[in-house]
């Protein structure tokens, strides 16, 4: 019988999957990285960074004489069961216990499940309880739960930089209160919590002082966004869009699949409209326009990257083509506010617009305009004219009550007044403004030069801070007070589309922290209090129905409270308003050029605004674009980084020069040295830097990581610099000279195009239900293959098994934090990283697709490819060829199909991982749970990494970061084997408690249909992961594997893999010019076959 | 040219060969017999800091096991007493012995007592307390007797061949699920009669197991295995995770 066991070559033409440009190239390069037979060993102890084998050599011999003397004993250590003196109600040793509770964040709250041990939160899931978000969950609920933990956390109350304590602290208070007349020179620095509580409190405060200032700032919320709706739509409203009902969505520049900036419950039902049962079913379709790659232009049918300051211009040109079809009176009249059209329109783009513009029309009143909240009022105005002009407010766009305090300050007229020296107190709660309030946030009266928030900081007499690290700006106030976190206080919280949330603690606060509202009402000079009384008192306004304890512990069981009410409010869009403030504000943006490109300010999708950068899983989690970890980089096209001749990894300078205003000798250059990363599919002459790295004075984590972008953003631009706007001179772009090593993931694990990921369009899916079986260069697909492995029978009553359903996967990256945290994955540091030795259990593959053949010489780029993303873990193969290489038997097959790892039987050839087709097995080169990583200086001048020498550093962790780990999972040491277990940890628990079910008797052993799922499928936004019994035809994942689109993957080795996927549809719009190239890999080779 | 070696040393390599035999022998017997858990756990008897004595309390006054390991059916973990647990009763009886100090402490104090682990399964092994003292796996399988100990004991040497001894061939070990916590139960106990009528008998047996004077343990073993469905695994999952 004929059998393929290479994967024969990719075909010349046609579809290309490809994750890198060295990929794309096949630069040298990458082929040795690809061909090394392990990602690196022990060759690379040598160069610049590191040191030589021969002091390797010479510390090594040292540190066995010293391992000699440090033999003391061989006796059987003495160890200690300690019980409770008193029984703690509900708990039992080594069981968990789920509580509900609730992340508080910018654009709204998300309703958790935490589960703790023995007093201990370990992990936090989506609360299934509540209908909209049904469970979901985003990376940084997943990794908040490691920023409980953090070591480096605040512990202490500083009095102007002496230890001080909380008695101290409450006597300095009540003094204070006696000083403040009526609140003058009062002010509060807060971040966006949305909590029902701290505004009643605010409230009182307000009565108490009535002159004080409240004033919100959060570096990634964009003013303009408020801005336009409460100019639309009135004050008190907030816009929740209805994915549910939207046949079109068409995003400006919005990225609302990425949880941070949306909401998961909305994310979710955009999703939802794209799981396809059947050729018969339909699809939303999704047109994006951006200037970078995001998680939501990976999912776009349509895409166009275009500069973000061309974006305004964009939305105007395609209202005005909505205007033309709908003559809508209010369309036309805001566009004859801003004197649209300018002189020479974009031609070439015509036919997209056109198109898109008629698409949206046929999907009036089921369709959405978007766009992203960091753009300007503008083209927020122009996003709702178009809904309005399509009818879709009411319908896809819901106007939302949702209160807000009248008195809410920016920080520019906090920094006013500071400049003014009308400010005496100032409380700063969360945050870091010395890191990441806007630049020039003032400007200094005598000699006009711009003030940054540290100067001003240091010219208010007394600043309290309730932070959660001593950082800056604690460096810079009179008090620091170590702030509690959510996990560790009582709360409430409303979630984005208003919905009322509690915040309950799963543990007393580790270090003796304060909460916003402890403080505040310590501030009111009420009686201290230990318990929930103060959101108790919120919860009582709200007037529960029936006896209030029973109503207030359903509210704290269930996590939300039903009976709170949303109201919606039947808006019409103000087109009058809005055109007054577009004429103000409409300034026809200049283009950006090669030589003086725009820079982009967006979030980081790891570390938010800097928030996380003390958090080590997020430190090292890939970016789901990018794939970079541990920094950010000054993101652009292949195009632009040609002409400044850099390649990923190269330095260049950023300088911006502005004007001053009233002052014309004197300008201003700021200026950022970083690392160039060259990104297919970004917009040309744009260059986009994510913020939140190089916070310093933060945590070991933070300090060693990425650059700074804040230094380069000011108040007058907060989103995007570019030339000749506003206050900008000029932006330059210059090349260092010097390399930066970026650890970035993109080219590790390679799947040298085997043929991995299937994709077509709806229209090929109807022509061709079976797609997925046609795979580049396997002729007929071999189904029965004799296999010369004999395996334990697998004959379990039931039998596991998984699926992906890539139409949906955004590549969020939340099932891998999930995994790390629920499997206690280390993380290894940068420079192992860099050395392709990241311990992720589930990595997710990014390919760009693209049609063009490559062509260096003539200057050709792959220009706007599409972007897959592939959640890739252990695909527990049946016939596994991991097993048959182990020489020790430490990877074998259970009879429940499981290809499982016993760790202690493990002596560390990597035979395995060196013999799996998929490259998912990782292994533990270093004590990386139980030694430093990172680097330290040790020896002299030598940048030594703490890692390799490892019996010289202090070993085990310390207990704060011990406390995390799950109980149910054994924490690996150094040369074990690792990978995906299909959580079998939850599989063992879930067995024995329908084993306990039964007890004594013959009854039904079997775990219950799709009643537990591993931590991956749980954690996904957007059940993309299905998890379950295969044996059983009734369960989640037989239905979904039944589907035509469901594939596995290297069928012709015979691996019989347990995971599978569903293809890849793209839903393109057939009368668009780019339609024939969207989404056809497959049908293309179909063809050509 | 004289002799450099004298005549001896010809049967030296001989009598090094054979010594080398018989120290590799000794070797490896020693490192058989001493290096196992069978040596080196079995006996461990730490002083704790109250010498609990289970055969009074047990034995003679009759106390069940799951009064003070309240949580042995549900979890994984059999729980060690709490101080309240102990004070139940001690606040009344032998409320002013002396070896009862470090308990008064506690219960006054709040801090816990330490006791010394003795049953303690390595990071890697989970065991599951649960799953087997439901399913007609009896403490005394595991912890031998304990009833009759004043000063508690590790009785087996819990490795993993001895774990496998009994996930083979469990009806060696079950016993009905009412004698779990007796642990003076004997085979010999059962009533042939009552027990035949209560689980039946296994299938193919075709001799009336009623009308016998006794059962062994690997009969009523067998039954009840049949009859409760029970098939331990022998996976490295089961216990590895």
């Amino acid at each position: 019988m004929k059998r393929v066991f290479q994967h024969p070559p990719e075909l010349p033409t046609g579809k290309k999957y490809w994750r890198s440009l060295g990929e794309y190239r096949n630069t040298p390069e990458f082929r040795e990285w690809l061909e090394r037979e392990f990602p690196a060993g022990a060759s690379e102890l040598n160069g610049d960074e590191e040191w030589s084998r021969r002091d390797f050599m010479k510390l090594m011999g040292a540190s066995m004489a010293l391992a000699g003397l440090g033999l003391t004993s061989c006796r059987r250590p003495e160890m200690h069961l300690v019980p409770f003196t008193k029984s703690a109600e509900w708990t039992i040793p080594g069981k968990f216990l789920y509580y509900a509770t609730a992340m508080p964040r910018r654009t709204g709250a998300i309703p958790l499940i935490a589960t703790t041990v023995d007093g201990r939160p370990v992990k936090l899931e989506g609360n299934p309880l509540r209908p909209a978000s049904a469970g979901s969950t985003d990376v940084f609920a997943q990794a908040s739960v490691l920023d409980l933990y953090d070591p480096a956390r605040s512990r202490r109350f500083v009095n102007n930089g002496k230890d001080s304590n909380r008695a101290e602290f409450e006597a300095y208070i009540d003094k204070l209160r006696g000083q403040l007349d009526g609140g003058d020179g009062l002010a509060f620095l807060v971040e966006e919590v949305h909590s029902p509580t701290r505004e009643r409190l605010r409230a009182d405060l307000e009565k108490a002082f009535p002159k004080m200032m409240w004033c919100v700032y959060d570096a990634g919320l964009s003013e303009a966004q408020g801005f336009a709706t409460s100019t639309g739509f009135g004050e008190n409203v907030r816009l929740v869009p209805r994915f549910d009902r939207a046949d079109v969505v068409f995003a400006l520049d919005s990225d609302f699949l990425d949880c941070g900036e949306g909401d998961l419950a909305g994310a979710r039902a955009f999703t939802n409209r794209r799981r396809v049962k059947s050729a018969n079913d339909t699809m939303n379709r999704l047109y994006v326009v951006e200037n970078r790659f995001t998680i939501t232009g990976a999912m776009a049918d349509h895409r166009v990257s275009t500069p973000a300051s061309q974006i305004p211009a964009f939305a105007a040109a395609l209202a005005s083509k909505i205007a033309d079809l709908t003559k809508d009176s209010g369309l036309t009249s805001l566009l004859g506010a801003i004197k649209w059209p300018m002189e020479g329109g974009e031609e070439s783009d015509d036919q997209w617009l056109n198109e898109a513009a008629n698409d949206l029309v046929e999907k009036s009143s089921a369709s959405i305009v978007l766009a992203g909240q960091h753009q300007p009022v503008v083209t927020q105005l122009f996003a709702y004219a178009i809904n309005s002009a399509l009818k879709n407010i009411g319908r896809t766009v819901i106007v939302r009550e949702f209160p807000r305090n009248k008195n809410n300050r920016s920080i520019l007229q906090l920094a006013d007044r500071i400049n003014k020296g009308e400010i005496k107190q100032l409380f700063i709660f969360g945050g870091d403004p010395v890191y990441n309030a806007p630049r020039a946030v003032a400007q200094d009266a005598e000699n006009k030069t711009p003030l940054d928030w540290g100067d001003l900081q240091k010219r208010v007499p007394e600043v309290l801070r309730l932070g959660y690290h001593e950082d800056a700006t604690s460096a810079m106030g009179r008090w620091h007070v170590p702030m509690a976190h959510y996990l560790e206080s009582w709360g409430d919280a409303l979630t984005s589309d208003g919905d009322y949330l509690a915040i309950q603690p799963m543990i007393l606060p580790l270090f003796g922290g304060l909460s916003e509202i402890e403080l505040m009402n310590a501030l009111l000079g009420r009686p201290k209090v230990e318990g929930p009384e103060l959101v108790q008192e919120t919860f009582r306004a709200t007037k529960p129905s029936g006896d209030f304890a029973t109503a207030w512990s359903k509210f704290l069981r269930d996590g939300f409270a039903a009976h709170v009410p949303t109201h919606d409010r039947p808006a019409s869009f103000n087109s009058g308003a809005a055109g007054t403030v577009a004429q103000e504000l409409w300034a026809a943006p200049p283009a950006p050029t090669t030589d003086s490109p725009e820079i982009v300010f967006v979030r980081s999708y790891a570390m938010d605004d800097g928030r996380y950068a003390n958090n080590a899983w997020l430190q090292e989690m890939p970016d789901p674009i990018t794939k970079l970890t541990w920094d950010n980089a000054a993101i652009m096209s292949p195009a632009m980084a040609k002409s400044l001749s850099v390649e990923t990894g190269d330095l260049i300078q950023i300088s911006i020069d502005e004007v001053v205003k009233e002052s014309s000798d004197q300008s201003v250059r700021r200026e950022l040295v970083i690392a160039a990363y060259v990104s297919p599919g970004h917009a040309d002459n744009s260059i986009t830097i994510p913020l939140g790295y190089g916070r310093k004075k933060t945590g070991p984590l933070a300090d060693e990581s990425g650059f700074n972008a804040y230094l380069l953003r000011t108040a007058a631009n907060p989103h995007f610099a570019v030339a000749d706007q506003k206050n900008i001179e000029a932006v330059r772009v210059t090349k260092v000279g010097k390399k930066y090593p970026l650890a970035c993931t993109q080219d590790h694990w390679s799947i040298e195009g085997r043929g991995v990921v299937r994709e077509t369009t709806l229209e090929g899916y109807k022509e061709d239900n079976n797609f997925v079986e046609k795979c580049a260069g396997i002729d007929e697909p071999q189904k029965v293959l004799p296999s010369l492995y004999s395996h334990p029978p697998m004959e379990a009553a039931q039998q596991w098994g998984m699926n992906v359903d890539l139409n949906i996967c955004t590549g969020c990256s939340a099932c891998v934090i999930a995994c790390q945290a629920e499997n206690n994955i280390p993380i290894v540091g940068k420079l192992q990283v860099q050395h392709g030795r990241a311990m992720h259990w589930l990595r997710i593959d990014r390919y760009y697709a693209s049609e063009k053949k490559f062509d260096e010489d003539n200057g050709e780029y792959p220009e706007d490819p599409e972007m897959v993303h592939q959640p890739m873990m252990c695909q527990h193969c049946e016939n596994a060829p991991c097993e048959t290489v182990c020489p020790v038997n430490a990877t074998i097959h259970s009879e429940d199909g499981l290809n499982v790892m016993a760790y202690n039987r493990c002596v560390g050839t990597r035979y395995c991982a060196n013999n799996c087709p998929f490259k998912v097995r990782r292994f533990n080169f270093f004590d990386y749970n139980q030694r430093p990583i990172g680097k330290k200086k040790i020896a002299g001048e030598f940048g030594i990494y703490r890692e390799y020498i490892a019996p010289f550093t202090e070993k085990g962790a310390p207990d704060i970061t011990k406390m995390q780990k799950n109980p149910n999972v054994t924490v690996r040491m150094r040369g074990v084997m690792e990978k995906c277990t299909f959580c079998v940890q939850r599989i063992e628990e879930a067995k024995i408690a329908a084993h306990v079910r039964a007890g004594a008797s013959g009854d039904n052993l079997k775990i219950p249909r799709d009643s537990f799922t591993s931590a991956c499928a749980q954690a996904c936004p957007h059940e993309a992961i299905t998890f379950g019994d295969i044996k059983d035809p009734e369960s989640k994942v037989s239905k979904i594997k039944e589907q035509d689109r469901n594939y596995r993957l290297l069928e012709y080795l015979n691996v019989k893999t347990r995971m599978s996927y569903l293809g890849r549809i793209r839903n393109p719009n057939p009368k668009m010019p780019d339609a024939d190239s969207i989404g056809v890999a497959c049908s293309e080779e179909k063809e050509k076959a | 040219m004289a002799n450099f070696f004298p005549r001896w040393t010809n049967w030296l390599p001989l009598q090094m060969a054979v010594a080398g035999i018989l120290i590799a022998c000794g070797l490896t017997a020693a490192t058989w017999y001493y290096v196992t858990p069978k040596y080196t756990k079995v006996g461990y008897e730490p002083v704790q800091p109250v010498p609990f004595p289970h055969d009074i309390h047990v034995t003679q006054l009759g106390m069940d096991c799951r009064y003070c390991h309240s949580f042995v059916e549900v979890a994984a973990q059999s729980n060690v007493p709490n101080t309240q647990t102990c004070m139940n009763c001690h606040t009344q009886v032998q409320k002013d012995n002396p070896k009862l100090e470090p308990v008064r402490q506690s219960w006054n104090s709040g801090k816990p007592v330490e006791w010394v682990w003795l049953h303690r399964t390595v990071d890697y092994v989970y065991y599951d307390h649960s799953a087997h003292v439901n399913r007609g796996v009896s403490c005394f399988s595991c912890h031998g007797d304990v009833n009759h100990m004043p000063v508690v004991s590790i009785a087996k040497p819990h490795s993993m061949a001895w774990c496998l001894e009994c996930h083979r061939r469990p009806e060696n070990f079950l016993r009905p699920q009412d004698q779990v916590f007796n642990l003076d139960w004997k085979p010999e106990d059962v009533k042939p009669a009552e027990f035949v009528a209560k689980y039946g008998q296994p299938q193919g047996v075709t001799e009336d197991w009623s009308k016998k004077k006794h059962l062994t343990q690997q009969e009523i073993g067998q039954t009840l295995k049949e009859r409760w469905h029970i098939a331990p695994s022998q996976n490295c999952q089961t216990c590895h995770r």
